[in-house]
């Protein structure tokens, strides 16, 4: 199925290209492109075949020797037509030649409501004045399950890698997410689609299976994730995680379950997921285990037996009715909740979906934060944000309005060397991230990205750590929505923080919630 | 000579933490579990019997311990199992033995809907009658209902084998109507006389998964008409 993401212009630049120059001597473009943009004749000439099916990867640029291509958004008379943009005229005619609705990786396009009207308040005269982030400490730890289990999870930063099964992502991308937890110390979670035999050391700093050979400091949380779909779970598994998550549902597909094209269904992830080569793995959008509440708290107390008592219990959530959900999820017995906005990613869904179904991030956090003050467990039992975070500054917004941290999943991969293409369904994905070929995936080199990931991990705590000190915390649990001010009327309006100018809660929020 | 554990009136971690010790010695019998969910979960060998009945979730992610029950067994029993024998002399509730991987359930009564939904890789045998949706999305292992069955049966079936002693409402999407061979026949008498269960197999119809893909239509990669750039 070709991706009609969108439409990109792909421009070769005929006094640099080796191939104009001399036919038959470069086509690296056309090796490169997994969507056969380059056509390449017989007499080795390179041309432009396809403008259609290019997604705007920009993996031919990237391996260009002379630096000759150019990708472009299409030219602008097709995108002023609006709403009859190019894509959306692409999508009617897939639609009606095909007989089938849009599938789409990644996530959300467009707007949705964001931090980007939030803005940060600094320290002056009259709060408690600034902190030196270069000669002072800042606490950025974060605890989930001290008071309920043994082994508590301990991170230095309050961060984590969402859950990316196996199956999603390349085998190579899920040690990537291992090496890069374990050089920060953070949570990586497995998803659903099994656990990888290397996970399991690679998580801890190790290079060996023996655990002989540490190389990476701290070493990293490994979660197992209990899902719909219950993929490669065995008593086993649960016991190999540091603890274990619940998914309810995701930000990108809320009310549906994992789907997994049969493109994507190689040998090896069909013996983890015990499913033919090549048939979709979709799946179940609830437990067939669970019928109400009641079940869902049987579920975590035998989780909890399974480990011995021994590991948190996280739920995660897709964004419905947040303060019921939250509410739900503490009263189950949940030690940690994610909670994922509309514009949480996904290696597939129907478009219809990701697009148009679920509450923005930014709104999901005062009433999630609202539930656990009124279940009187904020603070202690942890909240977490995921859906379209992507810095240290979102993850400080997040946290002011009352999460304890958040959660990066598409930032992650971008980390990686996505750069949001928006096609990871077709398992094509020319960085080896979300693809299962082989070619593909050697193009992903584990210890790099891995790497990567480390770095904007490090950095985003960073930025963290300094935005916490110029408004006079040194410690991100002091953090209120006294340091944040929306910039507009619909952000103060739908978030209770303070309009700039106005100084003010608007009138419906002044008794300290919304109405 | 067995240990007799008797959990009335105790929580789940208290019976749980006693139990653990005690199969590593030999037979547990227990009595007053009823209240007790999610009972048994995830040991890795042992022998336990039930006195009576038991409550939800009993041997959820059993990894290899033999679970018997003289009474009724509760709803989703032997969740997620992976190894092991699990045998309940009387009826058992909802969603027998989903999202199994592995191990032997018998059941000598009747069990409830959603039996064997997502079966991955289990032999559930029901020697009375089940109810709707049984062995929805099975993906793996056989199922084999002495009775009768209810509506939907094997919906979205993608491997496996449903055996059916009796009649069925319905079928459910992706099902076939399949000959029983010989290496059938054998097999279920051979799970006949290894659970001494009464029934002639040869009366028996086997039903099998339509198509091996029954989401997933292969297609040749499509070319939009609408104009070039």
């Amino acid at each position: 199925m070709p991706p009609v993401n969108g439409t990109f212009c792909v421009t070769v630049m005929k006094d640099r290209c080796i191939n104009t120059r001399m036919p038959g001597k470069c086509a690296t473009c056309v090796e490169v492109c997994p969507y056969d943009v380059f056509a390449i004749d017989g007499a080795g000439s390179v041309h432009v075949g396809n403008y259609n099916a290019c997604v705007g990867c920009r993996i031919c640029a990237e391996f260009c020797p002379e630096d000759a291509i150019r990708i472009n958004p299409a030219e602008s008379e097709f995108l002023v037509r609006s709403p009859w943009t190019f894509p959306q005229v692409e999508e009617i005619h897939y639609k009606a030649q095909t007989g089938e609705y849009m599938l789409r990786g990644f996530g959300t396009m467009g707007h949705a409501p964001s931090f980007d009207n939030i803005t940060v308040v600094p320290s002056q005269i009259a709060s408690p004045a600034p902190r030196d982030k270069y000669r002072e400490e800042c606490n950025l730890e974060l605890v989930i399950g001290e008071d309920t289990c043994e082994n508590p999870i301990r991170l230095p930063y309050p961060l984590l890698f969402a859950a990316m099964s196996f199956g999603a992502v390349s085998r190579e991308a899920r040690m990537a997410l291992a090496i890069g937890a374990a050089q920060t110390g953070i949570i990586s979670n497995t998803g659903e689609g099994g656990l990888l035999k290397d996970e399991t050391w690679l998580i801890k700093g190790y290079e060996n299976e023996e655990r002989t050979l540490k190389r990476w400091e701290p070493g990293g949380h490994l979660v197992v994730q209990w899902s719909t779909g219950r993929w490669g779970v065995s008593a086993n598994f649960v016991r190999a995680g540091d603890g274990v998550e619940i998914k309810i549902g995701q930000g990108a597909k809320p009310g549906m379950g994992g789907h997994l094209l049969g493109v994507k269904v190689t040998e090896e992830i069909a013996a983890v997921r015990g499913i033919p080569v090549g048939s979709d793995a979709l799946s179940p959008c609830r437990y067939y285990d669970v019928q109400d509440l009641e079940d869902m708290k049987r579920t975590v107390a035998f989780l909890r037996d399974v480990t011995d008592y021994k590991v948190p219990i996280l739920f995660k959530l897709g964004p419905s009715r947040p303060y019921e959900d939250v509410s739900a999820c503490v009263e189950a017995g949940a030690d940690a909740i994610s909670i994922d906005g509309l514009v949480g990613g996904t290696g597939c869904s129907p478009a219809v979906v990701t697009q148009g179904v679920g509450i923005p991030t930014v709104a999901l956090i005062p009433p999630a934060v609202q539930a656990l003050k009124d279940m009187g467990v904020h603070r202690k039992v942890k909240l977490f944000v995921l859906g379209g975070m992507r810095s240290g500054l979102d993850a400080y917004k997040a946290m002011a309005m009352g999460a304890d941290g958040v959660g990066f999943g598409a930032a992650a991969e971008i980390a990686m060397g996505c750069r949001a293409c928006m096609a990871c369904h077709t398992g094509r994905c020319p960085y080896g991230i979300t693809s299962q070929d082989p070619e593909l995936r050697a193009r992903l080199d584990p210890e790099e990205a891995g790497q990567r990931l480390a770095n904007f991990i490090k950095v985003t705590a960073e930025e963290i750590k300094m935005l916490t000190m110029l408004s006079g915390h040194d410690d991100i649990r002091d953090l209120s929505e006294e340091d944040l001010r929306a910039m507009d009327l619909n952000t103060a309006a739908i978030t209770g923080l303070k309009l700039i100018g106005y100084e003010r809660r608007l009138p419906w929020w002044e008794n300290g919630r919304g109405a | 000579m067995s240990l007799v554990l008797d959990a009335s009136g105790r929580d789940l971690r208290s019976v749980s933490t006693e139990l653990k010790e005690a199969v590593a010695k030999g037979p547990v019998v227990m009595h007053g579990v009823v209240h007790l969910h999610g009972l048994v979960a995830g040991f890795q060998s042992g022998d336990v019997t039930i006195g009576g009945d038991s409550g939800d979730y009993l041997g959820v992610l059993n990894d290899g311990v033999t679970i018997r029950v003289t009474g009724n067994a509760g709803r989703y029993l032997a969740d997620n199992m992976t190894r092991g024998t699990v045998i309940v002399e009387g009826d058992a509730g909802y969603g027998v033995g989903q999202y199994c991987y592995g191990g032997t359930i018998v059941v000598k009564g009747n069990a409830g809907d959603f039996a064997a939904v997502m079966n991955k890789g289990a032999v559930i045998i029901i020697e009375g009658s089940v109810g709707d949706e049984v062995a929805t999305y099975m993906l793996a292992g056989d199922l084999v209902i002495v009775g009768d069955a209810g509506k939907n049966l094997g919906n979205y079936l993608i491997r496996g084998n449903i055996y059916v002693g009796g009649k069925w409402e319905s079928l459910g999407h992706n099902t076939l109507l399949e000959e029983m061979t010989q290496a059938d026949l054998d097999k279920l008498r051979g799970y006949f006389d290894e659970y001494s269960i009464k029934a002639d197999a040869a009366t028996f119809k086997k039903i099998v998964r339509l198509s091996e893909k029954p989401f997933y239509k292969a297609k040749e990669p499509i070319q939009l008409e609408s104009p070039r750039m």
